[in-house]
């Protein structure tokens, strides 16, 4: 009973991971640029989702559509503050650096968000946040539910933008021959720019369901970018579906090793399964070559 | 030899303050700057010098931490319980490295970032009490023979790198640097040289957070695993000048004594300011200290 | 008109052409012919944008070209069917075709143009649901011919089409280019498939090292010392 009930759990804050590891697996797909802030800009999103709520009473879930084009600026911003200039160099010295900047943007958030808003936990709560739908023997938190629903929609959201949109072909485009795009007529600056503020605003999205169900504080940051690899490296890249099912896959491991280890190692257990898909399959479990 | 002459002159400058002072916070403040010289060179010297991003240095740092603390509280004299701290360190190292070295990309630092978060997170569960010294060495605390390691561990592991660089070894590893596949090409394995570098930069790195488990009273057995030593280690590196053997000398001057002045107002901004300053010289000023400070003699040599 | 003038271009210190003077007017189809790193590839990158030049200057209809962006050139008409093809293998043929369409220019004709590549090419009608990767060679090359027409050019570059293909379907290619050109389309093809080529084209350029190094008719190139000894070899000898 136990199992099953963290199981469901598992599922359920899997399809978050998968969500983060979709923005990020964006980016680095079309760019080639590993933004190691990307738990960051998650955090960014939590507390937009939060400081919305707690100020102006606005619903989290509605609080997002403020969120992801705010998030969507931030990426803009980044891109050309930042990125563009690491995307100016070949593969092998573009991952280098962005690992670099990514580093860097990682303190600088941190310490900013920890300026601005303190080091204190927070977390939204509204009216319905305690309510469970009773499955069999099982709760099922109805929020956690809505935000896995929510994220499969916005992955297949994105998805049929990649697939049908002439922007979204282009991206793809690009990510697989950036040269052969080019002689289409696709200008790779502008791709690369709206890419990485489409990952950014995934990151914002994402976030903001981190805050509605879990606590959120300027620390998270590291752990999401790790959640985020993880599965980036379980699945593999290029397929958002995959990112999904990777998510879930962390999920449930992670909610096997709560009910067998115990709760502190809780984290532990994800990222030892990394180190080990690493070490042994690392373009992933479904992937292509990343 | 200016650099020579430059080291000589800081040994001798370091070494005998404690002779002029008895000041705890200053010698306390060198203490850190020459843990910051190590922390700092030892990342360079897989970092700059042979081009493999370490995101977990923590990690090495809190091994020899713990292993070194726990032998050394526990009776052993520090000279043997340094060295089991550094070879542990040197072992989680070739761990990661081994198969991580024969991909490209990111793997190396995603993987060392991973190891360090799982032992900072494991050691956090396993030793979640403050770790203090005992009683019998509290009384006797010395910051002297702290601050003469210390200051020994900065020569040491300056002079390693400034001996190993120009060296056949240190050529292979610049090469690799460089450019991998040409590198093969002529007969210079590069995993082999990834690994040496990697072997001595994580047991360097233990040595020095053996030698903070010698210095600091008390701590929490996970704070050094945590990331901001990396950051340390990274931000030094860089703003000092990566790939140079004074580069992180500089930075870790410039770094430690800032962050003393800073630190008055709000903790977190000196945070701020240095990984600004941090990715702007990744961005836009790779030489760093080093190289400003060799612009700005030029500048004076060509205006006089 | 295009018109290159002491073209300089070069890889950091390694100087892949010097000098270079070209010209293709309009409604002319113009070959390049050479040997293996000759600087073939490179000349037709740079005139694409993908590389910019050192020196030297290149114009098109009356506008300087040799600093524009890659998109700016498709824009104005230019397209470059590139060596090896650089088909997007993950997408199915439609979708190469529509986003060789890209350019604004291009998307409102879009309709009408596929329309025409499929007439040029029915076997791509047909497997226009497959995915590019799973296509022959003759069938790549269409596709990559087609997907350059779908951003309307004027002026088609094409680099080594015939590398790989069995002679029919080179030959089926090269019908379809002179059926483009006599529709007015100007053309510059590098081929290694020099026979074929001089027979197909109205002028051609010899480029070697870097530096132009001959020039003249289609046919009378034939004739010419330096291509005879090069590149035809016993049909030559035999010939003389």
């Amino acid at each position: 009973m136990i199992l099953a009930q963290q199981l469901i759990l598992g599922l359920l804050v899997g399809g978050l991971y998968g969500l983060a590891a979709a923005g990020l697996s964006l980016t680095f797909s079309v760019l080639r640029v590993l933004n190691v802030a990307h738990g960051e800009l998650i955090m960014l999103g939590g507390y937009g989702t939060f400081w919305l709520f707690t100020l102006w009473k606005i619903d989290p879930f509605v609080s997002l559509l403020g969120v992801a084009p705010a998030m969507f600026l931030l990426g803009l911003l980044l891109y050309w503050a930042l990125f563009q200039f690491v995307v100016k160099a070949h593969e092998e010295t573009r991952i280098k650096n962005s690992l670099l900047i990514g580093f860097g943007l990682t303190l600088v958030l941190h310490a900013l968000a920890i300026r601005f808003w303190t080091a204190d936990e927070r977390a939204v709560t509204t009216a319905y946040s305690g309510a469970v739908l009773r499955v069999g023997g099982l709760a099922v938190p109805w929020l956690r539910l809505t935000s896995l629903l929510f994220a499969f929609a916005i992955l297949a959201a994105l998805h049929l933008f990649l697939a049908k949109a002439r922007w979204g072909r282009a991206i793809r485009a690009t990510a697989e021959d950036w040269e052969a795009a080019a002689l289409m007529g696709i200008p790779v600056g502008k791709t690369y720019l709206l890419a990485f503020a489409l990952g950014t605003a995934l990151a914002g999205i994402a976030g903001g369901l981190v805050s509605i169900s879990y606590a959120i504080s300027p620390s998270i940051g590291l752990e999401w970018t790790l959640k985020a690899l993880v599965v980036i490296v379980l699945a593999g890249l290029g397929s958002l579906f995959g990112s999904f099912a990777g998510g879930i896959i962390l999920g449930l491991a992670e909610a096997m090793s709560v009910v067998f280890l115990g709760g502190p190692y809780r984290e532990v257990v994800g990222l030892i399964l990394f180190l080990i898909v690493l070490v042994v399959r690392p373009q992933g479990l479904f992937g292509a070559r990343a | 030899m200016k650099l020579l002459v430059a080291g000589i002159l800081f040994i001798a400058v370091f070494a005998s303050l404690p002779l002029i002072t008895t000041r705890s916070d200053l010698l306390n403040l060198g203490v850190q700057i020459f843990l910051a010289v190590v922390l700092a060179q030892s990342w360079n010297l897989l970092g700059g010098y042979a081009g493999q991003i370490n995101l977990g240095h923590a990690a090495f740092f809190g091994l020899g931490a713990l292993v070194t603390r726990t032998l050394w509280v526990g009776g052993t004299p520090l000279i043997l319980a340094l060295f089991p701290g550094a070879l542990v360190a040197m072992l989680f190292g070739l761990m990661i490295g081994v198969p991580a070295f024969r991909l490209r990309g990111a793997y190396f630092a995603i993987g060392t970032l991973g190891l360090a978060e799982i032992l900072r997170i494991t050691i956090g569960n396993l030793m979640p009490q403050i770790s203090t010294i005992p009683v019998r060495e509290l009384a006797s605390y010395n910051i002297l023979p702290r601050y003469y390691l210390t200051l020994g561990m900065a020569i040491l592991c300056v002079v390693l790198v400034a001996l190993l660089i120009p060296s056949r070894i240190g050529l292979g590893i610049r090469a690799v640097r460089e450019d991998e596949a040409a590198a093969e090409a002529t007969g210079v394995s590069a995993l082999r040289h990834k690994l040496l570098a990697l072997a001595l930069s994580t047991a360097l790195s233990g040595l020095a957070g053996g030698a903070f488990a010698y210095y600091h009273v008390s701590y929490y057995p996970q704070h050094t695993f945590s990331p901001a030593w990396t950051f340390d280690a990274v931000l030094i590196s860089y703003i000092g000048g990566v790939g140079t053997v004074h580069g992180p000398v500089l930075g870790a001057l410039f770094y430690v004594i800032l962050r003393e002045l800073l630190a008055v107002k709000l903790v977190e901004f000196h945070l701020i300011i240095f990984g600004t300053l941090f990715i702007f010289v990744v961005l836009f000023f790779p030489g760093g200290l080093v190289e400003a400070w060799r612009r700005i003699r030029r500048m004076i040599a060509r205006s006089t | 008109m295009l018109e290159i003038k002491n073209l300089q271009v070069a890889y950091g210190p390694l100087v892949a052409l010097h000098a270079v003077d070209l010209i293709v007017r309009p409604c002319e189809m113009v070959a390049l012919v050479g040997p293996n790193g000759a600087g073939k590839s490179t000349l037709l990158k740079t005139i694409s944008g993908l590389l910019r030049p050192r020196a030297g200057a290149i114009r098109w209809q009356d506008e300087t070209i040799d600093s524009a962006p890659p998109q700016h050139i498709v824009e104005r008409g230019i397209a470059l069917v590139p060596e090896g093809r650089r088909l997007f293998a993950a997408m199915t043929v439609r979708e190469n075709l529509e986003l060789g369409a890209f350019t604004g220019r291009a998307q409102q004709e879009k309709r009408t143009q596929m329309e025409r590549v499929f007439s040029l090419f029915p076997r791509l009608f047909e497997r226009q649901q497959q995915s590019a990767g799973l296509l022959s060679g003759g069938e790549q090359q269409m596709l990559a011919l087609g997907r350059a027409l779908m951003s309307l050019p004027r002026l088609l570059l094409l680099d080594e089409p015939s590398l790989g293909l069995a002679p029919k379907i080179v030959e089926s290619i090269f019908v379809v280019l002179s059926e483009l050109h006599r529709a007015g389309m100007s053309v510059l093809i590098v081929e290694q498939n020099v026979h074929a080529v001089l027979e197909l084209v109205q002028r051609a350029y010899i480029l070697e090292g870097g530096r132009i190094v001959g020039e003249g008719e289609g046919r009378q190139m034939l004739d010419n010392d330096h291509i005879r000894a090069a590149y035809l070899g016993p049909l030559a000898r035999g010939a003389s």
